[in-house]
């Protein structure tokens, strides 16, 4: 493949069973270095699976998955990780949460520390370096989280529904944190998440998941220009691409008769 | 997490209680004795009690030291052990099995029927006492521990495993630090009764007599008030010991009362070099 090197992600033919239950079924993905993609779909369409397999914490069924061209699969420790729960440690502080990653592999040196704390006060984290996550809001916790999941270097991070737990106006100052954050880091992005907004707000490739068993329905471009400020969510592209994406995940859940369709025994 | 009033004021405040729940225990000792009228043979008065302490003071300080001796390293002993103990069982899961049932009977076996078989293999000294200190308390220390070491958030160890982190530092950094809490309770539990597994080691033989031996021999002489005055010390050991490991606490997990970390824990940040902010 002439595009092979630019690919920083490859699925490759993936399916998993748990049991007789299918979770995935042939997912195949190309993400490219530097991009961001989102993973969209209700509960139950095999998001988390894939999530858990790229992160190497599941030993998939079948197919591959190459990082940069390299197996990772059932390899744990090679991409950066955060999940909807900050998991931060409630005795360390803020800032060795965010060195958690050199604590854990050789020791936190004092470098370490200087940069992590540099990184922390460049995306306004500064004033709360000493604190513990207990003295911290929701928001406040995922953005340690998410400096964690950056000082670990990982140059591919995934990221579960991270701001899920937030409220809407919380998240969508979120979302455009992280999408700075992005741009100035160059690191490649695997968003999974259940919120048709936010797929659309933050990524360059939407990928549609389907259930039963969990599979990529459409991959969607979100041709809409960055530097993406608020307003862009309300605009008419992005109100294009949302009916588009909403018909793609409605057509599929009346399919089975009932919106939502998933939570029907066959 | 009421961050208005300072914490002295909250010191001051607890103090406060317990000197206020001790006091009014007297005032009901007090009360028992004139509503019922006992003679002071089989209740002595407060005052008679704690006056038996004040009359003779080089022999209290005496009884009071040997006894708290006992207490003191026999605990030490004893929630070393039970940590350890953890550790390895919480590490090893063919350990735990074998020794999770041997454990509990070992708290089922009653703690007098074994000071004696202690005293003949161990003789009158030191070492009878602290086995027995220690056997009551690693007890609430080892269940606590493993408890803590068990329910460790899964999520929490996977993204140990996805930052890359070795075996040992995860233990030390992740898993350890998650069960602190319950090993204070446990410890706690432990204070309390250490100080009775240091009577019992006493009454079944000593060559040294503590206070243990003293209320005993006190008893024999109808000498209430010297029961008395041995309890209160007694009382006195354990409720001090408690209250040392809820200090020791308080400064060993400053995260569940502080805001900021306190500079002897790692509160100290590396300096700006820049004032850059975004």
């Amino acid at each position: 493949m002439s595009t092979e090197a630019s690919v920083k992600l490859a699925i490759r033919n993936v399916t998993h069973n748990f049991g007789t239950f299918r979770a995935l079924s042939d997912v195949s993905l190309d993400i490219r270095d530097g991009e961001f993609v989102c993973i969209l779909g209700a509960s139950g369409c095999g998001k988390s699976t894939l999530f858990n397999a790229v992160s190497g914490l599941l030993n998939v069924s079948a197919g591959q998955i190459l990082l940069d061209g390299q197996s990772i699969a059932g390899k744990p420790g090679q991409v950066g990780y955060m999940l909807q729960k900050d998991l931060l440690l409630p005795w360390r502080t803020v800032l060795g949460n965010i060195t958690l990653g050199a604590s854990l592999t050789r020791g936190a040196s004092k470098a370490d520390r200087e940069k992590a704390a540099e990184l922390a006060r460049h995306y306004g984290l500064g004033d709360f370096l000493r604190h513990y996550p207990r003295a911290l809001s929701g928001g406040m916790r995922q953005r340690v989280a998410l400096m964690r999941t950056i000082a670990a270097g990982r140059e591919l991070m995934l990221l579960d529904e991270p701001f899920g737990a937030l409220d809407s106006q919380t998240r969508i100052g979120m979302q455009q944190w992280l999408l700075d954050i992005w741009r100035e880091m160059k690191r490649t992005v695997m968003f999974v998440t259940h919120d048709v907004d936010e797929a659309i707000f933050l990524a360059d490739r939407v990928v549609v998941m389907l259930p039963k068993p969990g599979r990529i329905g459409w991959i969607v471009d979100i041709p809409i220009p960055r530097p993406r400020r608020m307003d862009c969510l309300t605009s008419p592209d992005f109100v294009e691409i949302k009916r588009q994406v909403m018909e793609m995940l409605y057509s599929q859940a009346t399919l089975h008769g009932v919106p939502g369709g998933l939570k029907v025994p066959a | 997490m009421s961050e208005t009033t300072s914490p002295y004021r909250e010191y001051a405040r607890h103090i406060g209680l317990w000197i206020i729940a001790i006091a009014l225990i007297f005032v009901a000792w007090e009360l028992v004795l004139v509503v019922t009228g006992l003679p002071a043979y089989v209740i002595p008065s407060p005052a008679k009690a704690i006056g038996v302490i004040f009359d003779n003071i080089p022999l209290m300080q005496q009884l009071t030291w040997q006894t708290l001796g006992e207490t003191f390293w026999g605990y030490v002993v004893g929630a070393i052990l039970g940590v350890v103990l953890a550790v390895i069982m919480s590490q090893v899961p063919i350990i735990h099995r074998l020794l999770y049932p041997a454990l509990v009977t070992s708290q089922a076996v009653p703690i007098v029927a074994i000071a004696a078989p202690l005293v003949i293999i161990f003789g009158f000294g030191l070492t009878p006492k602290l086995i027995i200190v220690a056997w009551i308390v690693f007890f609430p220390v080892v269940v606590n521990v493993l408890d803590g070491l068990g329910s460790v958030d899964q999520d929490q160890v996977n993204l140990a495993r996805l930052l890359g982190g070795t075996r040992l530092r995860t233990f030390m950094i992740v898993r350890l630090p998650a069960c602190i809490g319950p090993l204070f309770s446990g410890l706690k539990i432990g204070a309390c009764y250490a100080v009775t597994g240091a009577v019992i080691g006493e009454w079944t033989a000593s060559s040294h007599i503590g206070l243990g031996t003293y209320l005993l021999t006190a008893n024999a002489q109808m000498n209430t008030a010297g029961v008395y005055g041995a309890m209160l010390l007694l009382t006195a050991i354990g409720i001090g010991s408690f209250l040392l490991v809820v200090i020791v606490e308080h400064f060993a997990t400053p995260w569940r009362t502080r805001m900021t970390a306190p500079g002897y824990f790692g509160g100290n940040v590396p300096t700006s070099t820049s004032t850059q902010k975004v």
